[in-house]
């Protein structure tokens, strides 16, 4: 089997994320062309986003200038490194490189999901843990609860977005935009009366409305995630 | 104290002009004293479909700006002493209307003793359309049997719930739907979205149906408000839209597709 070099991955944010395997940076840049061909006008202009957990100290190794010349080669927009080796950090600084905080969310390739739950940190007392809305989220409206979970007792029109970093739950039809998880909980989920969602997200994996098996549409449904792939079960 | 409705939609062209002056109107002609106030400032209409452009000397921006008084911008309607029609400006655009002015024309109106002051608003989302809904106590919220415009209007209604004086308030403006446009030949069709579809993605009570009809255009054309068309089945249905909405009940007609008989499909009709 062929060794891997890279890994990408699609988040909700927009952003293309680049799971470095290597220091290589010839052998990231042939593996980018090759996917390059493959979908080339999916990484046009797209920004980007480097993970370097993977490589742990062997960071100190990294090029981080050609690195990012390698990025805007290829036709990315480069925004920054996260989880890298902290005595790296300085290195990518000079390099021009902006640091992201670490993701909350361990990048584990073919590894299931941690069953051990460990608060990050102690919630503070003004932290919103529910959501409850009594009227219909309108096109146009945004509802956006970061630490806790939304409840809607009506419809959610086309057009609409609702933002939950728990889950989220729709009392009536679901026709907007629906993100849950959104500072990074895999464990979050959706419930809703009816499925006619344009998009749904959990911890940044998503998937429109044309992806959805149509025979789940208008359904009573549960979408979990579920070793990196949504899921949707009637309920 | 006066009550305060905006007729508003979002989307152009749905028939917001139309049923401003035919809702102002069949409000007079029940006896109350009524303003109607153009919004579209810039793209004045009202006058127009009132059957009153030649009457126009000044204007909602010149009172707001002061130099003309309410008395003398406000236009006595020919057919009813109860109607007064505030035509917007042509010559300006929508930046010239502002907040305090507005709430100024409106608190003037009800000082005057007006019972209803209906605001016509301009399409979109901006300045215009936002200034004629800030103040209002009741909202009919027009809508075409048709995806787009059925999608603004829920957009229009979710800047009812947010941005408004009575939202700020913790309150809620009380929102009434009325579907223009509608013909039933169509919606049995396919052509076009049924009522029922509408009522079911907007979730407000409905007021009233009116129904496609040509008379609409010749009304607007001529200048008569197509409430006083007795004869037309949107002037009778506009007027039950105002029964409805002075508490009557009234029940919704032309839902059904006209059944053609012997003696009109031989002669026409």
């Amino acid at each position: 089997m062929k060794e891997q070099i890279i890994d990408l991955k699609g988040e909700m944010s927009l952003l293309t994320v680049l799971v470095l395997y290597t220091t290589q940076i010839q052998a990231i840049r042939e593996a980018l062309e090759e996917k390059k061909q493959q979908a080339s006008h999916f990484l046009v202009r797209s920004p980007i986003i480097i993970d370097c957990q993977l490589l742990g100290e062997r960071s100190l190794e990294l090029e981080f200038a050609e690195l990012k010349i390698l990025m805007t080669q290829v036709g990315f927009v480069p925004v920054g490194l996260r989880n890298l080796w902290e005595a790296a950090e300085a290195l990518a600084i000079d390099a021009g490189w902006a640091l992201l905080r670490p993701s909350k969310q361990q990048v584990t390739p073919n590894t299931p999901p941690p069953t051990e739950i460990t608060l990050e940190q102690e919630p503070s007392e003004a932290v919103q843990r529910l959501l409850v809305l009594d009227r219909p989220v309108r096109s146009g409206q945004q509802v956006y609860c970061p630490h806790g979970d939304i409840v809607v007792l009506q419809h959610t029109s086309a057009g609409s977005e609702l933002l939950a970093g728990g889950s989220v739950h729709v009392y009536g039809a679901l026709r907007g935009r629906v993100l849950a998880g959104v500072q990074g909980d895999t464990q979050a989920r959706i419930f809703c009366e009816r499925l006619e969602a344009e998009l749904i997200a959990i911890a940044g994996r998503y998937r429109l409305l044309d992806d959805i098996e149509s025979n789940l549409k208008g359904q009573a449904v549960m979408i979990y995630l579920e070793q990196e792939k949504l899921k949707i079960v009637p309920i | 104290m006066s009550r305060i409705v905006v007729v508003t939609s979002g989307k152009g062209g749905v028939g917001k002009t139309t049923t401003s002056a035919a809702f102002a109107t069949g409000l007079a002609l029940k006896g109350y004293k009524t303003a109607v106030i153009d919004f579209d400032v810039g793209l004045r209409n009202l006058d127009l479909i009132m059957g009153c452009e030649r009457r126009v000397v000044y204007d909602f921006i010149n009172v707001i700006s002061g130099e003309a008084n309410l008395k003398q911008a406000l236009i006595k309607d020919k057919r009813s002493d109860n109607l007064f029609i505030l035509p917007a400006s042509q010559t300006r655009d929508k930046d010239a209307l502002t907040q305090e002015g507005v709430e100024r024309v409106l608190k003037d109106l009800t000082e005057d003793g007006f019972d209803f002051i209906v605001c016509d608003s301009p399409a979109g989302i901006e300045r215009g359309a936002a200034l004629a809904m800030y103040f209002a106590d009741d909202a009919v919220i027009v809508t075409n049997p048709e995806v787009s415009s059925v999608r603004d209007s829920d957009r229009i209604l979710g800047l009812l719930q947010s941005r408004t004086r009575k939202a700020e308030r913790g309150e809620s403006i009380r929102e009434h739907l009325l579907i223009t446009r509608y013909s039933p030949a169509r919606v049995a069709s396919g052509d076009m979205l049924a009522m029922e579809d509408i009522l079911e993605i907007l979730a407000v009570p409905l007021i009233g149906v009116i129904p496609e009809s040509g008379s609409v255009l010749q009304a607007s054309n001529s200048g008569v408000p197509v409430i006083l068309d007795k004869e037309s089945t949107a002037g009778q249905a506009y007027d039950d839209f105002v029964r409805r909405f002075l508490g009557e009940t009234v029940p919704h007609r032309f839902l059904e597709v006209e059944k053609k008989g012997l003696f009109k499909r031989l002669f026409g009709g």
